[in-house]
């Protein structure tokens, strides 16, 4: 399943920001928009790499669907960095 | 319920052993490794399916305390691992000199996608714990 929410969360003693559910799902509009100039980028990469457009996309869709459950969090003292990928 | 499991708790019941060393016996079992019957141990028991691979890291300097916590999804690892499979032929030469240069003697062309699959599902068992008490610095690799 791709990720639908990415979490960020971001605090230091001067800035204190409340955590940001931002909605990834709706950047499938843009790529829905762009599919044909993003097939041509995946085309000319999957000649590069000597594969096929197919594999490509496999390959793109199972690291775009394992980001999914992603957690990383880097806390000091008086500071705080969070980024979930929900 | 096994076998031997229902002669001690009939030993028990006909008074022949006491409650303890019912006890014991019931440990003593649970400690014995399963019999086998053509299968080993770990075909007969499904393996839980990891999903994640976990780095914690604990720091304490002079500015206070620091913790790392990064969770990665196995399959996001897989994925990448499959990506590598993408990298030209002809880049493998230069990759492999870098990686010996800095203390890796890894040829890659001779990594199959087939290798590293069973890399990642052997990544499951792995536990690394490292203590270094000097520097207050506590690191933790496992997957769950």
């Amino acid at each position: 399943m791709t990720p639908n929410f990415a979490v960020i969360g971001i605090q230091t003693p001067d800035f204190r920001m409340p955590r940001l559910w931002l909605p990834i799902f709706l950047l499938w509009i843009p790529v829905i928009l762009l599919s044909p100039l993003i097939f041509l980028v995946l085309v000319a990469i999957a000649v590069a790499a000597r594969t096929t457009i197919w594999r490509l996309i496999v390959l793109c869709w199972d690291v775009l669907g394992g980001l999914t459950g992603t957690h990383v969090q880097v806390s000091t003292q008086d500071s705080q960095v969070l980024v979930r990928i929900l | 319920m096994n076998e031997n499991r229902r002669q001690i708790l009939e030993m028990l019941a006909a008074g022949k052993i006491t409650a303890d060393e019912a006890e014991r016996l019931i440990a003593a079992l649970e400690d014995a490794p399963a019999p086998s019957n053509g299968a080993s141990a770990s075909e007969a028991m499904p393996r839980l399916k990891v999903k994640y691979l976990r780095v914690l890291v604990e720091s304490q300097d002079k500015s206070g305390p620091t913790t790392v916590n990064v969770r990665v999804p196995m399959q996001l690892l897989r994925a990448g691992v499959r990506l590598a499979s993408l990298i030209p032929a002809q880049a493998h030469e230069q990759l492999d000199e870098a990686l010996s240069r800095h203390g890796v003697p890894l040829t890659l062309s001779q990594i199959k996608p087939e290798n590293l699959e069973e890399l990642i599902d052997h990544l499951e068992d792995l536990t690394v714990d490292v203590d270094a008490k000097e520097d207050n610095t506590k690191v933790r690799v496992f997957c769950e």
